[in-house]
């Protein structure tokens, strides 16, 4: 029963378990979700989400428990992890785009060197997703020469490109300026109405109230709430959800 | 504002600034006076200089004699050895064959500046090229002479000891950075103690080891060429020198190119490749352009192990007593040589430098 359960989930995590050293980070952490679900982990800093999702595609490893993505193990071991790790995209905080390659060269190096996609092929997808990022004219230019903004939607468009089962989103808007905020953040909207699978750490609660399926607390490595936008923050359950949305300005 | 003709604008620019410059070697007291110091020296030093190497100089007919009815320099001695410099002591009837193999390694080095040339074939052509080196050199098939090794000398030597104890060392040496870094501890370990190792010994030691001692250690049957042992040990010396230099390049590297080249789904040799060592290389030009120079000078020190490198061959032909010996000349002339080379490479390495940075 749990086997199939966990077949059928975009990702299913089941007890996992981590530590730095002596520092235990996750806390027996349970979630599952569905294909084509958008969910927001939300939480104070060191609360582990991020670890959470760096975990899934073994960006961190977990010593303890089970994630599985499209039911696919999700292990510390090369071939499983890269297995794994073609199945889902990820945009980090601080974009990390290869400062080397122009544009359009990020969006083609996963499709041609993991994919084997031909050059002509990778190329042509790559410039499609960076339509859909709105951006097809700043294809030939570097990183450095592109607003953090632009570059965190080419990262966006980078995880596109390998045609990604899930989309994985660590803090994308925590190093921008409040103005180039709103450019990602309607990027990732359009991506959530396209029905693609996202899971996403983030502090803006205006997209977790507009784009997400289902909101979830975390604090201290343990997901204490998990609730529809509407419930979690209407009427949060957990006395520590209640103290950290009152933190917050709305 | 309309466009400014760039083919106008330019000559224009430098003049103002050539003018601006020699304004400026004169718009203070201290700096009047150390111009005037500067322009005494050179006042004091450039004419006898030019005297004795262009008015008094010998050049032809390139015999002793001419030498001797010129009090300046003795450029006609280089003009008769000039193939003994550059060939050693390689038979006479011979030497067309280590002219085509200069050459050759010359024109190749040459194409392979360009970056268009840049592709697999490049790879392919100096594989043949050191092949056909080595056939052109030591004969004994196609009907050529056999010439051993102990016969080679001069240019084509120390072109040969250059282009393998580089060209061999790099990719030796990146290997060698990356085991150093490596999270399996066997590899790192191994890789600490050879380069600790080579950098701990002086080369001329490594050159004592590879050529004297190895002999005695292995069975005679084993033991390669005196040339070919020479060239092993400046190629490993070479490669623990820029392994640490591409190790640098490699720790300026951060963590994040290295997460997003892996949640792509790329493998070790592949992020390394793509990501990590453009990245990395392009961080050690300056440092790894000096790193080769020196190792450029470098096998100029295997003539003490009995290899006419330029050098020992430029010093055998000062040996000929009916000349009297113009040494001076002849390292001039060996000197200008290693500086085209050497000078060549960091040239190359600016440009390949600045290329790299209007692409940012």
């Amino acid at each position: 029963m749990v086997e199939q359960s966990s077949a059928s989930m975009a990702v299913a995590i089941e007890g996992v378990h981590k530590w730095y050293g002596d520092y235990h980070a996750l806390r027996g952490v349970d979630l599952a979700v569905a294909p084509g679900e958008r969910i927001v982990i939300c939480g104070p800093s060191g609360s582990g989400k991020s670890t959470l999702i760096r975990c899934i595609n073994q960006l961190e490893h977990h010593e303890q428990g089970v994630i599985t993505v499209n039911g696919a193990v999700s292990r510390n071991e090369p071939k499983a992890a890269r297995a794994v790790r073609r199945e889902v995209g990820m945009v980090f905080q601080s974009f990390n785009l290869f400062p080397h390659l122009t544009v359009l060269e990020n969006c083609m190096l996963g499709p041609m060197w993991v994919n084997r996609t031909p050059r002509a092929v990778a190329a042509e997808t790559a410039m499609g997703l960076l339509e859909r990022v709105r951006i097809p004219d700043q294809a030939h230019k570097y990183p450095g020469q592109l607003s953090g903004g632009q570059q965190q939607r080419v990262a966006i468009a980078r995880a596109l490109c390998m045609n990604p089962k899930v989309m994985l989103f660590d803090e994308p808007t925590s190093a921008l300026d409040p103005e180039m905020v709103k450019e990602v953040l309607e990027t990732m909207l359009r991506l959530a109405e396209d029905g693609t699978t996202m899971l996403v750490v983030t502090h803006e609660m205006g997209f977790a109230r507009q784009a997400a399926d289902r909101v979830i607390f975390m604090d201290q490595g343990q997901v204490l709430e998990t609730a529809p936008p509407a419930e979690f923050f209407g009427a949060p359950r957990h006395p520590r959800t209640q103290a950290f949305l009152g933190q917050l300005i709305r | 504002m309309t466009a400014i003709d760039p083919m106008l604008e330019t000559p224009r620019r430098v003049l103002r600034n050539s003018g601006a410059a020699w304004r400026r070697l004169f718009d203070s007291p201290l700096n009047v006076a150390l111009s005037l110091l500067v322009l005494a020296a050179a006042a004091m030093a450039v004419p006898p200089l030019f005297k004795w190497a262009v008015l008094d100089a010998a050049f032809l007919p390139a015999t002793p004699q001419t030498c001797q009815a010129h009090a300046g320099a003795c450029w006609s001695f280089i003009v008769a050895k000039h193939s003994q410099i550059l060939f050693g002591i390689y038979p006479l009837d011979e030497r067309w064959r280590p002219a085509i193999v200069c050459v050759g390694l010359i024109g190749l080095l040459i194409y392979s500046v360009r970056p268009s040339s840049w592709r697999r074939g490049l790879l392919v052509a100096w594989l043949v090229m050191m092949v056909a080196a080595q056939v052109l050199m030591g004969g004994g098939i196609f009907g050529l002479t056999p010439v051993s090794t102990a016969l080679w000398g001069g240019l084509p030597v120390t072109l040969i000891l250059t282009v393998v104890a580089i060209g061999g060392g790099f990719p030796l040496a990146i290997l060698l950075a990356l085991a150093r870094r490596s999270e399996l501890p066997a590899l790192r370990v191994l890789s600490t103690i050879f380069i600790e190792t080579m950098r701990g010994l002086p080369l001329l030691s490594i050159l004592f080891i590879a050529s004297i001692m190895l002999p005695l250690l292995l069975p005679a049957a084993l033991v390669p060429d005196k040339l070919v042992r020479a060239l092993i040990a400046l190629l490993l010396f070479a490669a623990a020198y820029m392994a640490e230099v591409v190790r640098g390049g490699l720790q300026a590297i951060p963590r994040g190119q290295y997460e997003a080249a892996a949640a792509l789904g790329l493998g070790y040799w592949r992020t390394q490749q793509k990501v990590v060592l453009p990245q990395a290389l392009n961080v050690s030009i300056p440092a790894l352009t000096s790193t080769i120079i020196v190792m450029i000078k470098n096998t100029s020190l295997v003539l003490v192990v009995g290899l006419f490198d330029l050098i020992s061959s430029g010093k055998s032909a000062l040996a000929d007593p009916t000349w009297r010996s113009p040494a001076i000349e002849t390292y001039i002339f060996i000197s200008a040589i290693y500086f085209v080379l050497c000078f060549g490479f960091g040239r190359f390495a600016e440009s390949f430098e600045r290329r790299n940075k209007v692409s940012r």
